[in-house]
């Protein structure tokens, strides 16, 4: 089963032309000096935004033209979006954690051991209550 | 699929060793699906790298987060110039791991190999410039983990801040382990250099060139994030 | 040339098997062949097996009563870290798809190999590197971190740390070689009119644990690098002496290890599914919502690991989000146990020895998957995580789940693989040891750990006595079923009666349409599949059957003769290799 030239071409083996090539390398470029030229500046909260989105465009173009994932099989583009999807999720469920680190103070705001001591204190301090009982209520 | 399309064929193939292409191993049915089932063979390779990094970047966003100034700081110490050129460096070897496909694509061994040659050349630019930043750092007593104890102008004052070892840290683990993909980037693109150069690749058959091609890219893609986060932001 | 030689050794009295094809020692370590890797990697995981079982026959043992020992405190630690990481890493992970998975995916999709053959090769050393790794860790110091790592006490241990992370580390490529080696093969190799909906639920369930493979191995690797990294350099991510957060490990940890329990069930599952329609004789129930929930717990499981942090520390927010996620995960599973039972009503449910691990299973996992929504309560986890409760929970999973569904699926193609029959006696009697055996184990440990008794303790107050009694009692028992399969396994080798080449009557390929003894190459001819996997309700027409619901099965009782095992499917039409 040999194969024609032809054959392949129609099988997905796009040949992309060195024009598309070369524009898409210009734009790379471009992109790359927006990038620094832009980091002098202080964009406050958007610096990371924007970073990331330059630079995710600069991937875009790489994985859809020099990868040639836009002419491909679709279950390569698949393929690709999955592992990206769960470079996300890793990153956003961690940062869920970590931004969020000591939040919900709803536990009282004193040790067991600090609490006990005012237990003690307070049944010190009135005799006539023996059994007197302080609940967490009572501390804040 | 390939498969439910593409008409199987039986164990009388291999009686026909002499029409088969030479590169097509016996259990597969075709070129086509030899060739599809590389690809994505290589696609879910490709994936795995980028979780591999992901880890790091995952550390890098979490210590960010958490002590912007002292990453402020310390990320101002590298390079940005250096930086710049080494993105330039391999996005340019991007496009010319492309050409090298468009032009085995075509036929055309001869710049193929020019081609991957120069992919070659720009991947040892970036190392070299590479490896004066590491050397610029060392010297100042800039080093990943305990080692790390900044001296001279410039630099001292990181020693007071705390968390710029962990900035540094990240840093030499990210770049070390892109480092070590850029490493074997070359070793493979020398091999299929050397192999297009033999005469191995057609544009009936090209698929390690194109796998190879892949490989770099995501290599480059991985620098592309690298960049501004470690240099600029 | 080879088909000439082919045609030739069929009309021998031996024709050609992959056994008596390329024997001599050179040729096994360097085959290609899907089935003789599986082999390999069956006799290589028996071993792994064998010395965590004995290690976890020690445990047992120190902890039989509170004042017996046979072990120092710091051994004791040791014996269960070992017995841990050999049996997560080393054994459960790799071991339905490396085993059974290698020998029956190319089988029951119509092809003649996985879709890379050196890859998969290349899987089996990988693999036995990280053994060699790990007796190597054996060898240079002490290992008592567990099979979780957890910094900082991980970071600081000496240099067998490092050499074990580095064994973990080096067999996580082996598993995602055979991940990624099957997706491709499940994508690109299937036989003419094997489309997805036709795929045996087997192949499904590889499918869906092959994509957690590709996903999360590589975080557990790069997590061990960092671990080495910490030891070695001081690089201060997840030392909090260092500056570092040791939470932080137990995300990257637990990314990769939650869904890696997946690795371990959802190849089972599919084993279940194989193992339920045949015996019962029966079209599987809800056919795509089984193979679909496959892929989604393989989705979903990726979002909720933060289930084991719930007293780490981490943020009250992302213990809440995951709690709720790990809810979810029931639906999936329930689904799943709902089919089973739904495909049986009705059936012809024929008890030989697999079923019986299938029916065990079914007990097991849904015990293992209740516990696990009790412990995915982030109330109730408080007062349970780190106690006996989680040990009984994800032994009920695991050895319960994988480990049983393992030993159902080899006892399934135990003729395929080798050619011979196991006893069917001694089949039923170990089964019913082992169930018994482990019940008695596992269940006392879900109620020691609901008492208080906490994990990894090298002593307990008295009053646990009684149920670590009763639970090293049943450990026996456990392992003495263990070692009858172990016993008339082998025997069977020798002595075993010849395997017919359908002995089940069951419907996929690999039984209907490949000999007794697979041949090297798999078919005589690539078949043309026409029906779907589990097919038994059309069995008159489509399998042959004489018409008086012979084919169906009935129940047959006993008698695997009075079965009309299905008609092999046709030939695809041959292609003009010359065209
Ligand atoms: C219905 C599905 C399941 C749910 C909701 C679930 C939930 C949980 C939760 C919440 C924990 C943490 C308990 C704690 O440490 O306090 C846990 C532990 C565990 N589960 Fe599951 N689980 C499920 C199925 C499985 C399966 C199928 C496996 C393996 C085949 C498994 C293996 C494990 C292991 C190994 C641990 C203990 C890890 C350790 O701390 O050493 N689970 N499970
Ligand atoms: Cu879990």
């Amino acid at each position: 089963m040999a194969h024609a030239t032809d054959d392949h071409a129609a099988h997905g083996h796009h040949i992309i032309p060195i024009p598309t090539l070369l524009k898409v390398f210009g734009a790379l470029v471009a992109l790359t000096a927006i990038t620094v030229g832009l980091s002098p500046f202080d964009l406050g909260m958007f610096e990371i935004p924007v970073a990331l989105g330059l630079a995710s465009a600069k991937a875009t173009l790489v994985v859809m033209i020099f990868m040639a994932l836009k002419y491909d099989n679709p279950v390569n583009m698949l393929t690709f979006s999955v592992g990206v999807l769960f470079v996300a999720i890793f990153l956003v469920f961690t940062l869920l954690d970590t931004a969020f680190r000591g939040d919900m103070d709803n536990v009282d705001r004193l040790t067991i051991e600090e609490r006990e001591r005012l237990n003690e204190q307070l049944q010190e301090s009135d005799v006539d209550a023996e059994d007197l009982q302080v609940a967490p209520s009572d501390m804040q | 699929m390939s498969t439910e399309t593409a008409p199987a064929t039986t164990e009388s193939v291999e009686t026909e060793h002499d029409h088969h292409p030479s590169h097509l191993q016996h259990h597969f049915v075709s070129s086509e699906q030899q060739f599809d089932s590389a690809k994505l063979g290589m696609w879910l390779f490709l994936i795995t790298e980028i979780l591999l990094f992901s880890a790091l970047f995952v550390a890098y966003a979490v210590y960010r987060n958490w002590n912007p100034v002292a990453f402020a700081e310390a990320s101002s110490t590298l390079d940005w110039v250096l930086g710049s050129v080494n993105t330039i460096v391999l996005l340019t070897s991007s496009l010319t791991v492309a050409l090298s496909i468009h032009f085995i694509q075509k036929n055309d061994r001869k710049k193929t190999v020019i081609s991957l040659l120069a992919t070659l050349a720009l991947a040892g630019g970036f190392l070299v410039i590479k490896y004066f930043e590491y050397m610029a750092k060392f010297e100042h007593g800039i080093y990943p983990g305990e080692a790390f104890a900044p001296t001279g102008s410039g630099y001292e004052y990181l020693a007071a801040i705390p968390y710029v070892p962990q900035f540094f840290s990240i840093y030499f683990v990210m770049t070390g382990i892109h480092g070590v993909h850029v490493v074997i980037g070359m070793g493979l693109i020398s091999w299929m250099a050397w192999r297009a150069h033999r005469g191995d690749f057609s544009d009936e058959w090209y698929t390690p060139v194109e796998l190879t091609g892949l490989y770099w890219h995501i290599v480059d893609i991985i620098w592309i994030f690298l960049f501004p986060l470690l240099y600029l932001v | 040339m080879e088909a000439a030689a082919h045609a030739a050794s069929q009309t021998d009295a031996e024709p050609r098997t992959y056994l008596n094809h390329e024997t001599s020692l050179w040729e096994w370590l360097t085959t290609k062949d899907h089935k003789k890797i599986g082999i390999m990697y069956l006799i290589s995981l028996a071993v792994v097996f064998l010395v965590a079982g004995l290690l976890a026959m020690a445990v047992r043992l120190e902890l039989m009563s509170p004042d017996f020992s046979i072990m120092s405190a710091s051994q004791y630690n040791q014996t269960f870290t070992m017995h841990g990481i050999m049996m997560v890493f080393l054994f459960i992970v790799p071991s339905i798809p490396a085993i059974l998975g290698n020998f029956v995916l190319p089988l029951q999709i119509g092809a003649k190999d996985v879709a890379f053959p050196r890859l998969n090769l290349a899987s089996w050393y990988v693999y036995m590197a990280g053994g060699v790794l790990t007796v190597t860790a054996l060898l240079v110091g002490e290992l008592s971190t567990g099979w979780t790592f957890y910094t900082p006490y991980s970071s600081q241990q000496g240099t067998a740390v490092i050499f074990m992370t580095g064994a973990i580390f080096v067999s996580g490529f082996a598993s995602i070689f055979t991940g990624l080696n099957f997706i491709v093969t499940i994508h690109k190799m299937r036989a003419p009119g094997m489309t997805w909906n036709r795929l045996p639920l087997f192949v499904w369930g590889l499918y869906a644990t092959s994509i957690v493979q590709v996903l999360a191995t590589p975080v557990v690797g790069i997590t061990m690098l960092l671990l080495i990294l910490e030891q070695t350099l001081q690089i201060g991510i997840f030392d909090p002496a260092l500056g570092g957060d040791p939470i932080l490990f137990q995300h990257f940890f637990w990314f990769y290890s939650h869904p890696a329990v997946y690795i371990m069930i959802l190849p089972a599952f599919g084993i279940l599914s194989e193992l339920i329609a045949t015996f019962s004789r029966q079209r599987i129930f809800g056919y795509r919502a089984i193979a679909l929930s496959s892929v989604a717990i393989a989705m979903l499981g990726f979002l909720v690991w933060g289930h084991h942090m719930f007293v780490s520390g981490q943020s009250a927010i992302s213990s809440i989000v995951f709690s709720l996620i790990t809810y979810l995960i029931g639906i999936p599973s329930g689904i799943k146990i709902f089919n089973w039972i739904a495909t049986m009503y009705k059936g012809s449910v024929w008890l030989q020895t697999p079923m019986l691990y299938a029916l065990s299973f079914l007990f097991l996992f849904t015990i293992g998957g209740l516990t696990g929504i009790m412990v995915g309560v982030l109330g109730v986890d408080v007062h349970l995580h780190d106690t006996y409760f989680v040990v009984g929970h994800f032994h009920y999973v695991m050895m319960g789940g994988s480990v049983i569904a393992l030993l159902g699926g080899m006892h399934y193609w135990w003729p395929k693989i080798t050619g011979r029959m196991y006893n069917e006696t001694l089949g039923k009697i170990a089964a019913g040891l082992v169930f018994v055996g482990f019940n008695v184990t596992f269940f006392t440990q879900l109620v020691l750990g609901s008492q208080g008794m906490p994990r990894r303790y090298y002593e307990y107050v008295d009053r646990f006595a009684e149920l670590h009694m009763i639970s090293t009692i049943g450990s026996f028992i456990l392992a003495s079923g263990l070692f009858l399969v172990l016993g008339y396994a082998l025997h069977s080798l020798f002595y075993g009666k010849k395997a017919p080449q359908n002995p089940w009557a069951a419907a996929t390929l690999e039984w209907t349409n490949v000999a007794a003894i697979p041949d090297p190459h798999n078919f005589t001819s690539t078949p043309l599949v026409t029906r779907g996997p589990y097919d038994f309700h059309k069995a008159d027409e489509v399998f042959g059957g004489s018409g008086d619901g012979q084919a169906r099965g009935d129940g047959a009782g006993s008698d695997a003769s009075r079965l009309t095992p299905p008609e092999a499917a046709p030939s695809a039409p041959k292609e003009d290799a010359s065209a």
